[in-house]
């Protein structure tokens, strides 16, 4: 009997041993990404004795307090969130290039070139305020086209940046695939997986916020990935992904050639930008262009010059990037039809008037400036009040996984103490059996 | 912190860590925000701030400097149109001695016979020089009683009309157009009903005068004078219509800086940053901060840790 005290004392202490090396492992990976709280696995033993007290206790290994559903929804809350983050920051640059200035930016010079008509209708027959609308229009042309230039650098940036990610993330996926082999290997030769189910978990918060990804368990310990439906991972394969096609029909696809249809993460936020969102603004931009060149092209054409002779345009080519001005007219303002009639035309300055009276036409470039204007800027203050829903909500997760999965200093610190008095119970246990034989040995 | 309340949840200290962090983040951004709104002087910077605002704002923009060009415009009329009623005014006075003139001729022919005859005659000539040069009055490089035809003289040497369409107009409101000046036909007429050139009024006169015949010296004092009071009249008409275009322009030039104030005073309330709120507000993002660094000094501190030693 004392002996099976002394054995039992020793499994205890066994025991308390393996649970205290969860205790410091779990201090040890406080702050570790993807780290998934321990505890002990035991197991009272079963005894065999029919009067025995039993066994002692079998430490069966350290189990990880996983929670599926609260792991997936993380992962689902940081793709949401990287989605619209990364598409505030791509429609924040392009926004950083239409500020709201009085004094500045195309809304100013195109005030600007409409005054300079004033000028002319107070004097049609001045050289130099007919040079004063050619440079206004210079002036508008150029800031409409370093708009487009803005709107389409943003675009090149975000795609390099979509593919330095694809390239990062084929790296992921690849690795995600050699730990799901690691893992068969470990389970297969009876050691934890643990640890690389925690570096596994690491990476696919990664996936989930880079491209969307889910993951989903298989029986064996692994898990498949996949991207909108499209798996990237099985058990040891990983797919390569790539950036196909150009701005307005932007995708990833797999080396097979599937598109990886990404609905959340970083990726899908890029996709976005540079698919709907900045096509659609060069899209306004030019209009506004378009706009300008016809009003005033058309006014123009109601007029004549001095010499009475029809008027010509000022305004060629289509769209913000590619509107330039007439060089003839350039050349010699003196061909911008001032006049309202062909005769008594050499100081009639009545279409020039007409002209600069249409500021505020109804659908003139003006008023489509504004709209785009306010356009983008809605469109942006809505993402970016989805970005402080989903940061809620990504913290929210967070916490609930945390509380499951994270490891809570205080509670480890009490779970050591009770690792402790145990331990030490157990080793009391052995020096009093000690104590009991010794005393038996003197009796004898 | 946005849900301490539930109490449920086991708060490891990587949460609260991130809760604070994030807090923190919060409270910066707010107060850059604020600094730049304050620095700048203006609400809305970029259009995302208040996308309707941002749109208001270039709207109200482009009709001030409107509003400031129609005062310009009226400027510049108001410079033409005086220029004109002064020009009126010596014309008339032109008339006025070559009216005097005209009716002094009954004593003259009888006492000086047609040397003092041919002294009127060339008093009503140099007259007459005076009016064509008056009717070339240029203001700002253009002549005001050309119309459109012509930039720089509305008469010719010989006085006949070389301008032509209708009065300049400035522009002085949406859709409101003021004429600036009268046309030389208006107001010195063509031909031989007019005042000016050969066959004109004054020059039949002149022509009548130097003849000297008692038939001529009649038609001289009757048909001849009465078509240069006919002229004066007109004259006259047309220097009230000036005078009113004057008056109208004046209207128009305060309306326009009535306007151009009230839209001023709309953006500053549009897009005019309002310095006592934002001060406040800045001042209140300011302790926040300063509790939130505080709450994270206080992290954790006590531990169970310490109680174990």
């Amino acid at each position: 009997m004392g002996n099976m005290a002394l054995t039992i004392a020793s499994s205890g202490i066994d025991a308390q041993q393996a649970a205290m090396d969860t205790v410091a492992e779990n201090l040890a990976n406080a702050n570790t990404p993807g780290y998934i709280q321990e505890s002990p696995t035991l197991e009272a033993a079963g005894s065999f004795n029919e009067l025995g007290a039993g066994a002692g206790v079998t430490t069966l290994g350290a189990t990880q307090a996983v929670d599926g559903l609260l792991l997936v929804n993380n992962q689902q809350a940081v793709g949401a969130l990287a989605q619209t983050s990364s598409l505030q920051q791509v429609l924040q640059t392009v926004q950083s290039a239409f500020p709201v200035s009085t004094s500045s930016g195309t809304a100013s010079d195109l005030s600007a070139f409409w005054q300079s008509w004033d000028a002319v209708a107070q004097n049609p027959s001045s050289a130099s305020d007919r040079t004063q609308v050619v440079d206004a229009a210079q002036n508008v042309a150029t800031d409409l086209a370093a708009s487009s230039t803005q709107i389409a650098t943003s675009q090149a940036n975000a795609q390099t940046q979509l593919g330095s990610l694809a390239a990062t993330d084929n790296g992921l996926l690849s690795q995600v695939a050699s730990l799901n082999t690691q893992i068969v290997v470990a389970q297969g030769s009876g050691s934890s997986p643990n640890a690389l189910v925690d570096q596994q978990n690491q990476i696919m918060d990664q996936l989930a916020q880079d491209l969307g990804a889910v993951g989903t368990a298989q029986p064996n310990g692994t898990i498949n990935v996949s991207v909108g439906g499209v798996k990237v991972v099985t058990g040891n394969t990983a797919a390569t992904l790539s950036v196909a096609g150009t701005p307005g029909s932007l995708s990833l696809t797999t080396q097979t050639g599937t598109t990886v249809p990404a609905t959340a993460g970083t990726a899908a936020g890029i996709l976005a930008a540079v698919n709907q969102y900045l096509p659609a603004y060069q899209t306004q931009l030019d209009t506004v262009a378009n706009n300008l060149a016809t009003t005033v092209n058309t006014q123009l054409a109601a007029g004549y010059t001095a010499t009475g002779a029809t008027g010509q345009a000022l305004f060629e080519g289509t769209g913000a990037a590619n509107l330039t001005i007439n060089t003839a007219v350039a050349t010699n303002p003196q061909l911008l039809a001032a006049s309202a009639t062909a005769t008594a035309a050499t100081n009639n300055g009545a279409n020039a008037q007409a002209m600069a009276n249409l500021f505020d036409a109804a659908s003139g470039p003006d008023q489509s400036y504004q709209s785009f204007i306010q356009n983008m800027g809605s469109q942006i203050a809505g993402v970016t009040s989805q970005v402080q829903t989903q940061t809620s909500v990504a913290n929210a997760a967070q916490e609930n996984l945390q509380a499951v999965s994270g490891v809570n200093s205080t509670n480890q610190e009490v779970l050591m103490l009770n690792y402790q008095q145990a331990y030490q119970a157990s080793a009391q246990v052995i020096s009093t059996v000690d104590t009991m034989i010794q005393s038996l040995l003197q009796a004898v | 912190m946005s849900s301490v309340n539930a109490t449920a949840i086991s708060y490891t200290p990587t949460d609260i860590a991130n809760q604070m962090m994030g807090n923190i983040n919060t409270q910066q951004s707010l107060q850059a925000s604020l600094e730049e709104q304050l620095s700048s002087g203006t609400q809305i910077n970029s259009p995302s701030d208040n996308p309707a605002g941002a749109a208001s704002v270039l709207r109200l923009s482009s009709s001030i400097a409107r509003a400031t060009q129609y005062q310009a415009n009226a400027t510049d009329g108001l410079g033409w149109l005086s220029l004109g009623d002064s020009t009126m005014n010596s014309i008339v006075s032109t008339l006025q001695s070559v009216q005097q003139s005209a009716e002094s001729i009954t004593g003259t022919a009888l006492t000086g016979g047609s040397v003092a005859l041919h002294a009127v005659a060339a008093q009503i000539t140099g007259a007459s020089q005076q009016l064509l040069s008056l009717a070339n009055t240029t203001y700002n490089g253009q002549a005001i009683f050309a119309g459109t035809g012509n930039v720089t003289q509305a008469y010719d040497a010989n006085g006949n009309y070389v301008g032509g369409g209708s009065a300049p107009t400035r522009t002085v409101g949406p859709g409101t157009q003021v004429p600036i000046a009268v046309t030389g036909t208006a107001v010195f007429g063509t031909g031989s009903t007019g005042l000016l050139g050969p066959g004109g009024a004054l020059a039949q006169l002149v022509s009548d005068i130097n003849t000297g015949t008692p038939a001529s010296l009649e038609a001289a004092t009757t048909t001849d004078l009465t078509a240069v009071n006919t002229a004066l009249t007109q004259v006259e008409t047309q220097a009230g219509t000036l005078g009113s275009s004057y008056q109208q322009m004046q209207a128009f030039s305060l309306q326009a800086t009535a306007t151009s104030t009230a839209l001023q005073t709309q953006m500053s309330g549009t897009d005019g940053t309002n310095v006592a709120q934002v001060s406040t507000e800045l001042t209140q993002a300011q302790q926040t901060y300063q509790s939130g660094l505080w709450a994270i000094s206080q992290l954790q501190q006590d531990s169970l840790v310490q109680y174990l030693q």
